[in-house]
């Protein structure tokens, strides 16, 4: 007789769990002790890089051939959200690594796949994704960035802000616009710029409220060239390979919130069960235990959500964006409530740096802001609703 | 005639540990509740010698020497002997809860078939004969078991009694070997001292320990100096011992030594429920860690919320003055 | 080599939920099972010597059916099998019961080399892999701090911790090592091992499929009975300071001083 794995289903698989506890012992023993010195620095952590990288951490979505682990989507988001329960930083590098490959694995051929994946499954390798511009945030049909066709090259001229490991990526995906004339559905294409290549340069860096360990840069593109064999997809179908990224983006920095929501809850209700006021630990009052009920109920509520959005995903078909897009919108939120309301369980020491309460509350803000402002998810899940592209 | 409660000794370096002799004492006891005689079993190259000591904690003791044993591992020959003068009424066996007497134990279980109850702290007697009390789960519960039928073998935890001589020194019995052999030889090529002079962890009166918040080797200087000033030793939790700051032989824990010393200092260390069972026992326990909430926090008597290198230093820095204070 | 490594999943002592149930057998339930912590460092030992001389990992436990999942992480680590021995009538089992049993199991792996952490965190009595060398008349090489074997001369050497050093022993194979801590500290399964596991054998053996054994075992012939289970005597109060390095060393000193534990 054989045991095989757990069916999926509605609970976590055998093999899920075991990605999440690996995950969180790796977490708590080797990053959480980095957290504050990352965020006090703010230097960018090549060695919980280098760790993630030696645990496979970095190719999870990328598939089993191309040199990663093949993981599903739901395994990615529980690896992200058990880094971030201890470092949002480092959980994002997860993220951003899987977000910016996932580009190449869509929509890439096989020897475009053969070409840059192993690298970036191996972690030897980062990947930033740059489709965000000055002028183009939330209306990302709005790209100016400009790709011109030049024999069998490219050459890519304009800025993009806010790129994440822009400055430490050694490849960057960049979205451009190839047909000027096309309707907004139409005008861009995916590059992949390798960092070598002149006429490519880092123009600043932001100095950010949260997320500090993770650099956050203006990329100018000033005359790149680039093979047309660079091109991923064909020419006009850039903007739908970005919005089937962010089927499968969006659900990991969900994760990330959840991960900082539980950090929260963690840190507040070990110390509401040992703090004493007025001779009893602060826990035992009404007030404050209601404070932490109802950080418990978002982030599970957040989880759950998060969870199934996952596996709907996964499976495919036309309601994976709204899925992604309500999973980011509750848990971002549910991020942003929670460490604040840890914060104020803390009181005065939740707001000073000797415990990662306030660290959390500034790590979580990021979470409704990017991969989409939380207004662009309701919007995405408005359209669902009423039918209209 | 009544069976007897047998001891098991252990030799090291000629003379019988001190997990023996609180072994013996308590076995002393407990055979004075049960109404039966007691004796102790020495095996090894030196017995009759150190049967002398042993003699001084038991009415009885029976030296087996077996010189050959300088170059095996003991612990199968040893049980192999003790077998042989085992008779089916005898009982319970005791024996030290340390390397060598789980192997000798756990080999006395399948040689007379007898079960074991491991880990006690004490012995008590009642109707239904000896019944073993065994914390468990780090300390969170003490369990209290008795044999069904024949009493069996009991591994008592080092550190769990004071050993206290017998008002008199009982007789010793020398006798010959009679194992055939104690099955698979096991050899021993070579034996290397590591750490000579240094008080062994379990005897030290005082222990300073350090943990993850020690930080690297060389933060463990400051307690060397810490422990050269009460008068003991270091310890390490296994976050320090993990990480190679200092050897395993100085961890304490689950997986490590159990120490009962007067006074546990511990420096940068949570307490976590691991460590909690090598050293709860203790008679004071002070601790400084940065971490208010940490486990010691809520055992320790003395909790001190800082950094354990100011105060550690501060502390030298104090019990330096008062040592130069009270000579002048 | 054939290495089988003995296993027990065990209930997460982190989890601070390890407890006995009303029936005073340990509450499953209650806590989360891992593999024990020292046959994590055994395993991380199997597969340092895999890696340096080629061989095969066998997981074997003696544990309630659910035990799967807590084999799994030891086949993601690198084991590249497990049986696991599961019966009903084994629940409450002795130690002589759960010696006898896993005796037979061992017998059929033919293993070269078996290795079992020291003690474990629910028993802590650290008598079974002496019992079983016993049984099974393998040498015993206990409380390991590196194990060499020489495969090809058919033997294996082992440091074994005693105090104030070690001792180098040696015996032929197949031998039996009980396995510490000082072995080094055991791996993170990697993600790629996770996913391999997933198609790694987890044999599940009944008693029957065990055959004859030569004593009956299992709960109903335990030998020994648990009769109270009671929390410890309390501790007294904690004294918290909070205060300067220098104060702070000043009220140490104090509290020692009254004590009568400075030197």
């Amino acid at each position: 007789m054989v045991v095989s794995s757990t069916p999926p289903g509605y609970e976590l698989t055998e093999e899920q769990r075991l990605v999440r506890d690996t995950v969180r012992a790796l977490a708590d023993d080797r990053i959480a002790p980095r957290a504050a010195e990352i965020d006090r620095t703010g230097e960018f952590p090549w060695d919980v890089k280098a760790l993630l990288a030696e645990h496979d951490l970095l190719g999870l979505g990328i598939p089993a051939e191309y040199g990663g682990v093949g993981a599903d989507l739901l395994s990615v988001c529980l690896a992200v959200e058990q880094v971030s329960r201890v470092c949002a930083t480092s959980g994002l590098i997860i993220a951003v690594q899987e977000l910016a490959s996932l580009p190449i694995v869509l929509a890439g051929t096989d020897e475009q796949r053969r070409r840059w994946l192993p690298d970036l499954a191996a972690g030897r390798q980062l990947v930033a994704f740059a489709l965000t511009e000055p002028e183009a945030g939330s209306d990302a049909a709005a790209v100016r960035t400009r790709a011109v066709r030049d024999g069998d090259d490219y050459v890519i001229e304009g800025t993009k802000r806010f790129i994440t490991h822009g400055s430490i990526a050694d490849l960057v995906v960049v979205f451009a616009v190839t047909d000027p004339e096309a309707d907004r559905h139409g005008r861009m294409s995916a590059f992949v710029v390798e960092r070598d290549r002149p006429g490519f340069r880092v123009a600043r860096l932001e100095h950010k409220m949260g997320i500090r360990g993770s650099p956050t840069a203006e990329l100018v593109f000033d005359g790149v060239r680039i093979p047309a064999g660079n091109r991923l997809g064909a020419e006009g179908e850039g903007f739908a390979i970005a919005m089937r990224t962010f089927e499968r983006s969006r659900p990991a920095i969900a994760a990330q919130a959840v991960g900082i929501a539980q950090g929260a809850l963690e840190v507040a209700t070990a110390y509401a069960r040992t703090r004493r006021q007025f001779g009893r630990p602060i826990g035992d009052f009404q007030m404050v235990a209601a404070l932490l009920a109802d950080m418990d109920a978002a982030t599970e509520a957040a989880r759950q959500l998060l969870y199934r959005a996952c596996t709907v995903i996964e499976r495919g078909g036309p309601d994976a964006a709204r899925w992604a897009a309500i999973a980011k919108l509750v848990a971002g939120d549910a991020a942003m409530r929670v460490t604040t309301d840890a914060v104020q369980v803390l009181g005065g020491y939740g707001y000073v740096d000797e415990y990662p309460v306030e660290r959390m509350m500034r790590d979580a803000k990021i979470t409704q802001l990017y991969e989409g402002t939380q207004q662009i998810q309701r919007l995405v899940v408005a359209r669902a609703l009423l039918g209209r592209e | 005639m009544s069976g007897r409660l047998v001891v098991v000794g252990e030799l090291a370096d000629g003379r019988p540990t001190r997990l023996t002799t609180e072994v013996a004492t308590l076995g002393r006891r407990v055979a004075e509740d049960l109404g039966r005689p007691a004796v102790g079993i020495l095996v090894g190259p030196d017995a009759a010698a150190a049967a002398e000591t042993l003699a001084g904690f038991l009415p009885e003791v029976v030296a087996v020497d077996v010189p050959e044993l300088v170059d095996l591992a003991p612990a199968p020959r040893v049980a192999a002997e003790v077998a042989t003068l085992v008779v089916p009424e005898d009982g319970p066996i005791l024996v030290g809860a340390s390397p060598d007497g789980r192997d000798v134990a756990g080999a006395l279980a399948v040689l007379l078939d007898r079960a074991v109850l491991a880990n006690a702290v004490d012995v008590e007697v009642g109707p239904e004969g000896p019944t073993t009390v065994t914390p468990i789960f780090g300390g969170k519960s003490i369990v209290r078991s008795r044999f069904v039928g024949r009493p069996g073998i009991i591994t008592v935890r080092p550190s769990s009694v004071d050993a206290a001589p017998a008002p008199a020194a009982g007789r010793i019995v020398g006798r010959a070997p009679a194992a055939a052999s104690g099955g698979p030889t096991v050899r021993r090529l070579e034996r290397v001292v590591e750490a000579s002079g240094e008080i062994p962890l379990e005897e030290a009166p005082v222990v300073v320990v350090g943990g993850r918040g020690v930080g690297g080797p060389e933060g463990f200087a400051l307690l060397q100096e810490l422990a050269a000033l009460l008068g003991g030793t270091v310890g390490a939790t296994r976050a320090a011992v993990d990480a190679g700051w200092i050897p395993y032989a100085r961890q304490i824990g689950q997986t490590g030594k159990v120490v009962r010393p007067r006074l546990y200092l511990g420096l940068g260390v949570s307490g976590a429920i691991q460590h909690k069972v090598g050293m709860q026992t203790a008679e004071t326990i002070v601790a400084v860690n940065r971490d208010p909430d940490a486990p010691l926090s809520e055992y320790a008597d003395l909790y001190v919320v800082g950094d354990l290198f100011e105060v550690g230093r501060a502390l030298v820095a104090e019990l330096r003055g008062r040592r130069e204070g009270g000579g002048g | 080599m054939r290495i089988v490594v003995l296993t027990k999943p065990v209930p997460d002592p982190a989890s601070g939920q390890d407890r006995l149930g009303p029936d005073w057998r340990v509450d499953r339930a209650a806590a989360p099972a891992v593999l024990n912590g020292n046959d994590e460092y055994a395993l991380e030992a199997a597969l340092r010597l895999v890696e340096a001389h080629g061989g095969e990992i066998t997981l074997l436990a003696m544990a309630p059916p659910s035990a799967p999942e807590t084999l799994r992480k030891g086949l993601a680590m690198g084991a590249d099998r497990a049986v696991l021995v599961t019966d009903p009538a084994l629940a409450g089992s002795d130690i002589p019961s759960t010696v006898a049993v896993l005796a037979a199991a061992l017998r059929d792996l033919e293993a070269d080399l078996v290795l079992a952490g020291i003690d474990t965190s629910d028993g802590f009595a650290g008598v079974v892999p002496a019992a079983l060398a016993t049984t099974l008349r393998l040498p015993l090489l206990s409380n390991a701090a590196a194990i060499e074997p020489d495969p090809a001369a058919g033997r294996v050497r082992v440091r074994r911790i005693v105090q104030g050093g070690y001792d180098v022993l040696e015996a032929p194979l197949p031998a039996l090592v009980s396995c510490t801590q000082a072995l080094g500290a055991p791996r993170y399964p990697s993600l790629k091992g996770i996913m391999a596991a997933r198609s790694k054998e987890i044999a599940v053996r009944s008693l029957a499929d065990l055959g004859p054994l030569p004593r009956p075992v299992g709960g109903a012939v335990a030998e020994t009975v648990v009769v109270a289970v009671d929390p410890p005597p309390p501790r007294g109060a904690t004294r918290t300071v909070r205060a300067p390095a220098a104060e702070a060393a000043r009220e140490i000193a104090e509290f020692l001083a009254a004590r009568r534990l400075l030197p």
